[in-house]
């Protein structure tokens, strides 16, 4: 374990975020920490509104303006030194961005700036950061876009309407990793596109992952995607981690209610409609949000000990943990593996 | 004939059919309007034969006739019997007042087309195409100017005020702004007066009149051109101040719209720098419903010019406008109001026309 946090490309620790709001502080993150390791790729999971995104926009500083990070930092290593993203300067803060993490954004259909060629956004994001060769940059982008699987000429002078959805999407993947960043957040990938399309993004990625090696976090309520693409996955429930553990653990030997939830509402080929079951009630009110376990209200295992004392995250065995007082029982409960 | 070539011959027959109902007008002409430049200018050029049209049975609707007035002149002052003043009157113009008004509509207009504006009625033998190049300019260089500083400081002021919403800046400035469209701009012309003028004594009054000082010869040297500055300063001061707070608001929620857009977030995520954002971004992209605007007030500028140079006696097209509608000189009103009217009409098509250099999306079919 040890030697994991040593190597760790980014590690997040204790990271609380508040939302001010009129009607009082909406606790949209609490104590949340994880490590990203080189190469790795990440899944943040839950229900949309469980803090997915402020984690993912508190990683490059980008949070709403009535956001405020309570607790925690966000350690960055770039060959041998570590930095905090949270204490970097707003000089420091801006090269940090897409150079050494990237974030592609959900709803890729607005990401670029209309009156400008993609050529154009391209280079703008190269030279803000240093480049100057234009013809090295448009190297570099062809590259890119041929690995996206568009036709890099055609694409690299257009404007952006003259792209479909899908193209828009894959552009800027490959903007994305322009820079050959650490990190690729990639906010729902997928959503809204039709299911041919998001099948090739998960194939680009997957090839742009082995090619160039780079760490992936990325956020979705699909959880096929998830397990199709993550090595590690994380359940966000109402704020908060309530398991992380390696991808087949979370699947096939899930310990928090909530992650069972989530997986039990998915039809799958095995089963069949009926079998599916939706998790009773709604995420919780963040402004005032229940004490002891979260998920509590909503949980068919919850005892009185849920009610006072909210669970520690803790190792089951090896790398996987959950946050849960009754994992044993929900272990009894699952005859077969979902 | 085999079966392949009777099928030929068939087809050949349909397509014969074909082109027949579908090609009632010359494929030509047809191509030649579908073009859009040429549909768009064509457009336009109707568009001023109907102001021209209505301006022309408009003016002689007029009370007051200039050529009775011209004839009772030259009757008391020379004592002349009415037949000898009339023929006198009637060969020093180039139209024959005693014409159908369809008789003088059709000689203006087959003027018109070889660009001759004829000559003025109430002062005999001054060209009306001389008089418009002698007043224009001024009134060109008062409105542009006055135009050009109240859009590029209503541009960065409206954008200040989108980047520092609910500030006390925004607050201010929103006030301010809303004050300054809200008074009309004549108003703003007499409060120039009689405020800093007549009360506070800032400038002579009597001395601002008119488009340079007497004296001077017109041309390139620093004192003509000093005391032309000196003389304009008022009546662009009266445009800035009128149109400066309509563009700060349009700015300021077109900026605060394109501020919220994807895009922004995106190019601020991925490290652009500032000024690179706040220009083509943003700025760029929140200018776009303002340039359309642009065009359309710029007709509306140079109409109220009208008033503007008669309250501060600047002796521009406006002015000259005004005197020729006073004296009912139809002729120079006419040309007058042909020059406005296209001003309007040509800066909308430059509008556009050249739209889509600024926005892509927009850019007409078939230009690649």
């Amino acid at each position: 374990m040890s030697e994991q946090r040593r190597e760790a490309v980014l590690r997040v620790e204790d990271l609380s975020i508040v939302y001010r709001t009129k009607r009082g502080d909406v606790k949209a993150t609490s104590q949340v920490s994880f490590d990203l390791h080189p190469g790795e790729a990440l899944a943040l999971i839950g229900e949309s509104g469980s803090g997915k995104t402020t984690i993912s926009l508190a990683l490059i500083r980008k949070l709403p303006k009535n956001a405020v990070i309570t607790s925690g930092h966000i350690r960055y290593q770039r060959e041998d030194s570590v930095q905090d993203v949270l204490k970097l300067s707003n000089r420091q803060l801006r090269e940090f961005r897409w150079k050494d993490c990237a974030m592609v954004f959900q709803g890729a259909q607005n990401a670029f700036n209309p009156v400008l060629k993609v050529r154009r956004q391209f280079e703008d994001t190269a030279q803000s950061h240093g480049w100057t060769d234009k013809a090295a940059i448009r190297e570099r982008a062809l590259k890119l876009l041929e690995l996206v699987r568009l036709d890099p000429e055609r694409v690299y002078d257009a404007y952006p309407h003259e792209l479909s959805g899908g193209m828009k999407q894959r552009t800027l993947l490959a903007l994305g990793v322009l820079l050959n960043p650490q990190i690729v957040i990639l906010d729902e990938p997928t959503t809204a596109l039709d299911i041919l399309t998001q099948r090739a993004i998960i194939d680009v990625l997957n090839d742009m992952q082995r090619q160039l090696r780079f760490s992936i976090i990325f956020i979705s309520h699909d959880l096929s995607l998830a397990a199709e693409m993550a090595d590690t996955v994380a359940t966000v429930y109402a704020g908060e981690i309530v398991e992380i553990g390696p991808v087949n653990d979370i699947f096939y030997r899930s310990l928090h209610p909530y992650t069972y939830g989530l997986l039990t509402s998915v039809p799958t080929l095995e089963h069949l409609q009926d079998h599916l079951q939706s998790i009773p009630g709604s995420p919780p009110n963040l402004i005032n949000p229940p004490a002891g376990c979260k998920f509590h209200p909503r949980c068919g295992f919850a005892t009185d000990a849920c009610k006072k004392e909210d669970p520690p995250l803790e190792h089951d065995i090896g790398t996987h943990l959950a946050a849960c007082w009754h994992k044993d029982r929900l272990l009894e409960s699952r005859k077969e593996p979902v | 004939m085999t079966d392949f070539e009777l099928l030929d011959a068939g087809h050949g027959a349909l397509e014969g059919l074909h082109s027949a109902t579908s090609k009632l007008v010359p494929a030509p002409v047809e191509n030649f309007y579908k073009n859009y430049y040429v549909r768009v200018f064509a457009q336009a050029i109707l568009t001023i034969w109907a102001v021209l049209t209505v301006t022309f049975f408009l003016v002689r609707q007029m009370p007051g006739n200039p050529i009775d007035v011209l004839i009772e002149q030259i009757l008391t002052q020379e004592g002349i019997s009415y037949q000898e003043a009339y023929d006198r009157v009637a060969a020093s113009f180039n139209f024959d007042p005693d014409a159908t008004m369809f008789d003088q509509y059709v000689d203006y207009v087959g003027d018109l087309l070889r660009l001759d504006l004829g000559t003025s009625i109430t002062s005999p033998g001054t060209k009306i195409l001389d008089e418009i190049a002698r007043f224009l300019p001024w009134t060109i260089f008062a409105v542009g100017s006055g135009f050009l500083i109240s859009f590029v400081l209503g541009i960065v002021l409206g954008m200040m005020m989108a980047y520092y919403r609910d500030s006390v800046l925004d607050h201010t400035l929103s006030l301010v702004s809303s004050f300054f469209t809200g008074v009309p701009n004549y108003i703003w012309g007499l409060l120039i007066i009689i405020g800093p003028g007549i009360s506070w004594k800032w400038f002579d009054v009597g001395a601002a009149r008119g488009t340079y000082d007497p004296g001077l010869t017109p041309g390139l040297n620093a004192a003509f051109i000093g005391s032309a500055i000196e003389h304009a300063l008022l009546p662009i001061i009266t445009y800035v101040l009128a149109t400066l707070g309509s563009w700060m608001l349009s700015m300021k929620s077109s900026t605060t719209g394109v501020l919220n857009d994807d895009y922004v977030n995106v190019a601020e995520a991925r490290g652009l720098k500032d000024r690179r954002i706040i220009t083509a971004y943003v700025g760029r992209n929140a200018m776009l419903p303002l340039f359309a605007q642009l065009s359309i007030s710029i007709g509306f500028v140079l109409g109220s010019g009208v008033v503007i140079e008669e309250i501060f006696v600047y002796w521009g097209f406006g002015h000259y406008l005004f005197q020729a509608i006073t004296v009912r000189d139809y002729t120079s009103v006419q040309g007058a109001v042909l020059i406005l009217s296209s001003t309007f009409v040509f800066s909308n098509l430059f509008a556009d026309l050249t739209y889509g250099l600024l926005d892509p999306r927009v850019r007409i079919s078939g230009e690649k």
